[in-house]
């Protein structure tokens, strides 16, 4: 009798520690599927070696904006990392499991929404991270240096990553069927990455000054800035980000969907 | 958040146990019912899903909604668990509108839900899985107490995907009961068990409901509301066409008993001395008064030297009742039960 009144009478936990549960259950999760996990780190780890065989080596070019090879697409797949893990596999993993029910479940319990989305928005950036250190590990080894602002990294990392998340949400708001997800997803991507120079330097004037526009042009600048050419923030890029951010979640907020049936 | 405890102490744990609930998070003002819907009304583009639904359930029973499939039984469900808008109609739930996201956390804190599929995350452990949602409670169940309640001691160190349909549908109890609701939504809690199974839900739903949980179940198995619920409400094209204890159900119906026999040789039905009708080599005659019926019966087939060969006489199960009230098209169509035999 007593407990039950004990019980009925404990406040809420509060919301930081309520968070730290979400954030720790969701990162369990993930490492509970290993497969899953790996193929997460190796897709980018595979890239830059690939890239690393082929261009290793090398001083820099102005087809590179001097940089060498290596030094340009250290930053470039870092920044492609991001956008696999928080856009690509968030709108993709979100698909999923409003599809199997698993988001309505999670709407049938107090947890508030913005802890959830904060909790998945935590594991992109962990997964992020790990991306981009071994990225720039592995990039050592082919001899390109550490970058030269680490903290100007560590925020570009997180501003992008909720930006991505934010538009990947978004995406997933506007996907209907799950099985659709990963087309739409790469169909937006695979576009978008290829005019914003993740894979080759682009020289036309007009296409860049489109993909500034875009949200992956500014963020490979901002990263391949603050990687190679010790500068600090580009403060134009980020607000294009940040831009791109806010779309991403107006959209979500207004359209996303935890019920697999529609009304 | 009050700390007080007001000094009303009941004899009844389960009455104190509300009360303290009560002061302790309530919705709105205390609440008369548990749930109170009037007038509800939800269409699908041109399909009238639920058409004018009304009923209250008290505090503390277990009611079922029962109805075939497409009777309208989960959207009204889903609309009292916040998950669908309503076209019109008032809908109170533990005092407080399920529609309204401003009410929507301190609700779900009192209230726990069994969706009708199985979704759980793949890759947890049971224990794991429980211990997660626990944490989004204020006060939620003891984690172990609760494996223990559906049975899955012995699996929890498991991870989901590798439990049986059964055992996740049982995992998915639990999810519902592990805040421990004062109101407990069940969407077809036992479709797909085994015997054994069903019966031992339905052990744990009453033990639920002995402890204080007011329970609301669908059903389409009129022996599960039979030997679950308190009150039933039939529901058959988007409304309710009967409602009331499980044994009252189906009122005069119920009450009709079935004379059936086989036609001497040489007479028609016409030559009874009470209406009746063929089918199957047998006649039935249904009446409300079989004492009179058949000495009415038998002492026309001795004054005429005849017998009534197989002669039986039953009532009306509640499986025909539930058949007859949910075939045909609502409750301002009189049933003639020369016509409403379904069998």
């Amino acid at each position: 009798m007593s407990t039950a009144a004990y019980r009925a009478h404990r406040a809420r936990r509060n919301d930081l520690a309520l968070l730290w549960h979400q954030v720790r259950y969701e990162q369990l999760s993930f490492w509970r599927n290993p497969q899953n996990a790996i193929f997460t780190f190796a897709f980018p780890v595979v890239f830059i070696v690939i890239l690393g065989a082929l261009f290793h080596g090398g001083t820099g070019s102005s087809y590179f904006y001097g940089l060498s090879t290596m030094q340009y697409y250290v930053p470039t797949i870092a920044a492609l990392s991001v956008l696999g893990s928080c856009y690509g596999q968030l709108a993709v993993m979100l698909a999923a499991r409003r599809q199997n029910g698993i988001l309505k479940r999670v709407r049938a319990t107090p947890l508030p929404a913005w802890t959830y989305f904060l909790g998945l928005l935590a594991h992109c950036v962990m997964v992020s991270a790990v991306d981009v250190a071994l990225i720039v590990g592995i990039g050592r080894l082919y001899g390109v240096p550490l970058p030269a602002n680490w903290p100007a990294v560590a925020m570009a990392l997180v501003l992008g990553a909720a930006c991505f998340c934010a538009l990947g949400v978004a995406v997933a708001s506007l996907i209907r069927n799950s099985e659709a997800a990963p087309a739409v997803v790469q169909l937006i991507l695979f576009p978008l990455v290829f005019i914003s120079g993740t894979y080759l330097p682009i020289h036309s004037a007009t296409l860049n000054q489109i993909a500034g526009f875009l949200p992956v042009r500014p963020f490979n600048e901002v990263l391949i800035g603050s990687f190679a050419q010790h500068s600090g923030l580009a403060w134009r890029n980020l607000g294009v980000l940040l831009a791109w951010g806010a779309i991403g979640a107006f959209v979500a907020i207004r359209r996303f969907r935890w019920d697999p049936r529609p009304e | 958040m009050r700390t007080e405890v007001r000094n009303e102490v009941s004899p009844v744990p389960t009455q104190v146990r509300n009360e303290v609930r009560n002061q302790g998070r309530a919705v709105g003002p205390p609440a008369p019912s548990a749930v109170m819907v009037a007038g509800l009304r939800k269409s699908y583009g041109a399909v009238q899903a639920v058409r004018d639904v009304s009923f209250t359930v008290e505090d503390g029973e277990i009611f079922a909604l029962l109805g075939p499939n497409g009777a309208g039984k989960t959207t009204t469900l889903e609309i009292l668990e916040g998950f669908r808008t309503r076209d019109a109609g008032r809908v109170e739930v533990l005092g407080a509108d399920p529609g309204d996201r401003a009410a929507g956390r301190a609700l779900r804190e009192q209230i726990g839900l069994v969706l009708q599929d199985i979704a759980v995350e793949p890759y947890l452990t049971v224990r794991e899985t429980l211990a997660r949602n626990a944490g989004y409670y204020p006060a939620p169940r003891d984690v172990d107490e609760v494996i223990g309640l559906v049975g899955l001691t012995e699996h929890e160190r498991r991870k989901v995907r590798a439990l049986s349909g059964g055992q996740q549908r049982r995992l998915d109890l639990a999810l519902g009961l592990i805040g421990d609701p004062r109101l407990l939504f069940l969407d077809e809690p036992t479709t797909g068990f085994d015997p054994n199974a069903r019966r031992d839900a339905w052990q744990i739903v009453r033990n639920l409901r002995d402890a204080g949980t007011t329970i609301v179940l669908t059903t389409h198995y009129m022996d599960e509301a039979q030997a679950l619920a308190d009150r039933v409400a039939v529901m058959s094209g988007g409304r309710i066409v009967a409602e009331g204890p499980p044994s009252t159900i189906g009122g005069r119906d119920a009450a009709r008993a079935r004379i059936r026999f086989v036609l001497p040789d040489g007479y028609t039905a016409a030559d009874l001395p009470l209406p009746a009708q063929a089918g199957h080599g047998l006649v039935t005659v249904e009446t409300t008064e079989p004492t009179e019926a058949l000495h009415q019966l038998t002492g026309w087939a001795l004054r005429r030297g005849t017998v009534l060969d197989r002669l039986t006489v039953d009532r009306a199960t509640l499986e025909d009742v539930y058949l007859r009230l949910t075939s045909g098209s609502g409750p301002d169509v009189p049933e003639p039960l020369t016509k409403g035999s379904t069998r």
